[in-house]
């Protein structure tokens, strides 16, 4: 494994595996386990965990986030790093911790430490850990959602592709609108659920146009929404997280039964 | 502006069942973005220009007593007489006595979004004056009879075919050819009388330059020059965030501004209007009149300065999903897209306008695309906050926050809760999915929903499970 | 207290004045010199060239021919009107330089009206970079010769020409303020059907520059 400048011999790690994995898709979860201890480091998944908090703080509830944060920060502050399976829950403890503690000049400061060491798991295991999958066999074509929290708070875009281009058989197409959002946005899709059809309608007419036989994301959120849309409007795209082509655990696809 | 009768949900429904609106909003925002995108890629260091643009407003409004002194001082210079006004109210009361004291009957206006923010139109009919809109978009919609769905293009939510059957009902003669270039030229036509007629043209300001004391429009039509030029009076509104240091600082960010909405290198007209007419000028106007509004700006200046620097280039819009899906009239304000849900609240209140903050996915490619990079993102969550503790968001939502936030926060009850939710929802499940999902029936009208696993991760994980 | 003052008061209340005029001017001006840093190489070894490039691109749509001197402009412009079947009285900006040209067969004596097909001016410069010609009104510059007519042609001295906008205001800086200043890139258009561009909104349809030495 190339050694990248801070990368340690053998970091701990604490996998955040977010609440929408735990609870809709554990596949995700066994996936990003398997890689990052594919990429050398020891990990963990402190059975504390529940949700960073996105979805109260993005509600305005900021007293309802601040103990879920606290609770997040406690539980893997001992850790190396915090990793988890999702560019928008990595960012809500990155960028926004920080600032849902700005008065709180105790808490601001751990959760500013936490937030350093916090990362979504693919540009973890990309940039951090020079990792690339190898003898992993997926034959199929494949376009790339880039959820938006990822892109734009965490500057996840190389990241994914490289990863994915060390998959054998693989072959990326390109997607119209990538970088444009999929209309999920959280609570958003349950508040305004008409507005947010009229966004996944595009999107999934784009991935439509893309020919390709799978849709891979980095956040779970998006990929349910997609491929939410996309089931229902008859289409036959094949909606995976990238973690679980990267671990070769891509089995099932979301909404298929053993 | 008065809040349209109908709630936000209404405005979006009818905006949602209109197949026209969306191939509308399509075509003029795609191309803004394709426009956009090909002058951002010609200039490498864009990014870096962006911050500098940030720091130039930042400037002025750190400084803005300072040049807005040094602006008034220096257009009273020039012979322009400059009013202040705190409110809409106000603002309009002080342009409709100028018109009157001018005896106008006919004013001629060319596009501003402040004058649409302090409800300008609605009190110049109100005064009985015939306003003649001379920018191409808010000619369209004036004949429509509507209010402006977009900032840069006020007639963004009609096709040209709309506009083709709008010019062959109204205008004395009808268009040679249902094409653009026809139809353009038949507004020419038809607008071209009005601008002699005018005894009044209000224009609004991109910028008020404080070192010079002129104001300065943008326009790629023309109708500026010719809304100010001939009649006898030009009346200025603009907000006082408009305020730069120098004629140099007003270029330098028409360069960003022009290039974010039409993807031009400049507008074709960008003039700097000093005051009146002078002795010996053939044309200009006998009266010059600036009218500096606050209209919350201030409150801004205090809570969100960021939201000061805004340009008012529509990027924000053109980019924004949720605005290409339902357009600007579902807003309800002046303004609309993200950077009119961060200002609505401000003008009209939060209460009735909560709505427009939170229905946002926050994608933040308002922020990424905006040229003086407004954290827009975080400024509607602001708002959200703000909402929330004022007790403004719906008993449900807030009550369902609530609850949820409470087992969040006790692993042990949420892994109970957890554990019976997820086999009592796969209940509900066809084959891999639900298409009917209890509380959630908003999110299944249109898509269906993965049937959950019989226990969750970390329940697995507990039970050493490895795949 | 009056409107005025309360919005002063508010202002300063948000953000008192700590910094003395000195100050203000020193950061004014990192700004710019800052935002100059970000800006795209030109190539400032002929500026007409440049200018000429940018005013007849395709975003631009103007029209540019370069003569020796201004003493070439009337064959110019008679050129023009033949090629675009316009007759041959049109109106010309009272500027000194243009009255006294030999204008031969054309009559440049036309007033100006609302419908004029063709008026002919001159700039007080141009700017390279954006291919923008820079009018500042006066008694023998009204402004309304840049709107008015249909067909807009304009003589612009080489030896005016500045590379940026920033050059053009630091120019500017060393006239009287004008009433009006117009920056004028390109002929009149419109995107607002459709963002589709339309030449000819309200001001000129064509815009055909003259460049002399």
């Amino acid at each position: 494994m190339p050694e990248t400048g801070n990368a340690l011999e053998k970091p701990r790690v604490g996998l955040f595996v977010t609440c929408l994995v735990d609870s809709i898709r554990p596949n995700v979860g066994f996936a990003a386990l398997a890689l990052l201890e594919a990429a050398g480091c020891t990990v963990e998944i402190p059975l504390a965990q529940t949700c960073c908090g996105q979805p109260a703080y993005n509600s305005g509830a900021d007293d309802a986030t601040k103990p879920l944060a606290r609770a997040v920060i406690e539980t893997f502050e001992p850790y190396d790093y915090l990793v988890a399976p999702s560019g928008s829950c990595a960012g809500m403890i990155k960028a926004h911790y920080p600032e849902l503690f700005a008065d709180d000049p105790l808490w601001r400061e751990r959760a500013e430490k936490l937030a350093a060491k916090t990362h979504e798991l693919l540009s973890f295991l990309a940039d951090l850990r020079g990792f690339r999958p190898r003898n992993v066999l997926c034959k199929a074509t494949a376009a790339y959602h880039d959820s938006c929290s990822g892109l734009r708070e965490l500057g996840v875009k190389a990241q994914p592709r490289a990863l994915l281009d060390a998959v054998e058989g693989l072959e990326l197409r390109p997607l119209e609108g990538e970088e444009t959002c999929c209309g999920f946005g959280g609570t958003f899709s349950v508040k305004y659920s008409d507005i947010s059809a009229e966004i996944v309608g595009e999107k999934a007419r784009n991935v439509e146009a893309a020919g390709a036989d799978l849709l891979l994301g980095g956040d779970l959120g998006c990929l349910i929404n997609m491929a939410g849309k996309l089931r229902r409007d008859g289409a036959r795209t094949r909606v995976f997280h990238a973690a679980e082509v990267l671990a070769g655990m891509a089995d099932r696809a979301i909404g298929e039964e053993a | 502006m008065t809040a349209p009768a109908q709630d936000f949900h209404t405005r979006v429904e009818k905006a949602l069942r209109d197949p026209q609106l969306k191939i509308a909003l399509e075509r003029t925002t795609g191309n803004a973005r394709r426009k956009r995108a090909a002058a951002v890629a010609a200039w490498p260091d864009f990014e870096a220009a962006r911050a500098a643009a940030c720091a130039i407003k930042d400037h002025a409004i750190e400084h803005m007593a300072t040049y807005l002194e040094m602006f008034e001082n220096n257009a009273r210079a020039s012979g322009a007489q400059v009013h202040w006004a705190r409110d809409a109210g106000e603002a309009s009361r002080i342009v409709i006595d100028l018109c009157k004291a001018s005896g106008a009957k006919v004013v001629t206006r060319s596009k501003s979004m402040l004058g649409e923010e302090i409800g300008l139109p609605h009190a110049l009919a109100e005064a009985g004056l015939r306003r003649v809109e001379t920018d191409l978009a808010e000619h369209i919609i004036q004949l429509a009879g509507e209010t402006p769905s977009h900032i840069i293009w006020p007639a963004a939510h009609r096709t040209r075919e709309d506009v083709a059957k709008l010019f062959d009902q109204y205008h004395h003669e009808k268009p040679e050819g249902h094409d653009v270039v026809s139809m353009v030229a038949s507004a020419r036509k038809e607008l071209r009388a009005d601008f002699f007629t005018a005894e009044v043209g209000i224009s609004g300001a991109n910028f008020l330059v404080a070192e010079t004391g002129a104001i300065c429009t943008i326009t790629n039509e023309g109708n500026a020059e010719l809304t100010t030029t001939p009649p006898r009076v030009h009346i200025v509104t603009a907000g006082i965030e408009k305020i730069v240091a120098s004629t140099e600082h007003a270029l330098q960010l028409t360069r960003l501004l022009v290039r974010s909405a039409t993807g031009a290198d400049l507008t074709q007209y960008t003039t700097f209007h000093c005051g009146p007419k002078r002795a010996g000028d053939r044309d200009g106007p006998e009266e010059f009149h600036i009218v500096l509004v606050d209209h919350g700006r201030t409150r801004m200046l205090a809570e969100m300065p960021e939201m000061l620097r805004c340009l008012r280039c529509g990027a924000c819009l053109n980019h924004c999903v949720v605005y290409r899906a339902i357009g600007g009239h579902a807003y309800g304000g002046a303004y609309p897209g993200p950077m009119g849900s961060v200002l609505t609240p401000v003008f009209d209140g939060l209460e009735q306008s909560r709505d427009l903050p939170a229905a946002c996915t926050l994608n933040g490619q308002c922020k990424q695309v905006c040229p003086v990079d407004i954290p827009l993102p975080t400024l509607l969550r602001h708002w959200r906050a703000r909402s929330f503790r004022a007790g403004h968001e719906p008993k449900a939502v807030s009550l369902a926050i609530t609850i949820w936030a409470f087992f969040a926060a006790r692993p042990r009850l949420y892994r109970m809760a957890q554990a019976a939710a997820l086999p009592a929802l796969r209940l509900f499940a066809k084959g891999g999915w639900i298409s009917s999902l209890p509380l959630g029936s908003g999110w299944t009208a249109t898509r269906d929903f993965p049937k959950p696993p019989r226990q969750s991760f970390l329940a697995a994980i507990r039970k050493g499970a490895t795949r | 207290m009056s409107a005025r003052e309360k919005i002063f008061a508010a202002i300063r209340k948000a953000r008192p004045e700590r910094a003395t005029p000195a100050e203000i001017g020193a950061q004014a001006q990192a700004c710019s010199e800052a935002m100059k840093r970000t800006l795209p190489a030109l190539d400032q070894d002929d500026l007409a060239a440049l200018f000429t490039a940018r005013a007849s691109s395709e975003k631009v749509g103007a029209s540019v021919e370069r003569v020796a001197t201004l003493a070439d402009l009337p064959p110019a412009v008679a050129r023009y009107v033949a090629s675009n079947n316009l007759a041959p009285d049109f109106a010309l900006q009272p500027d000194p330089r243009l009255k006294n040209l030999a204008w031969g067969e054309l009559s440049p004596g036309a007033p100006l009206r609302a419908d004029s097909a063709l008026a002919v001016g001159i700039a007080l410069c141009g700017v390279a970079e954006t291919g923008s010609l820079v009018f500042h009104s006066s008694p023998e510059a009204p402004t309304l010769y840049d709107f008015l007519p249909l067909h807009h042609l304009v003589a612009l001295d080489a030896k005016s020409l500045v590379l940026r906008l920033e050059n053009y205001a630091a120019f500017a800086q060393r006239l009287a303020i004008p009433r009006n200043v117009n920056l004028v890139t390109g002929a009149s258009g419109t995107t607002d059907i459709e963002g589709v561009l339309a030449r000819g909104a309200h001001g000129p349809g064509r815009l055909h520059i003259v460049i002399f030495d």
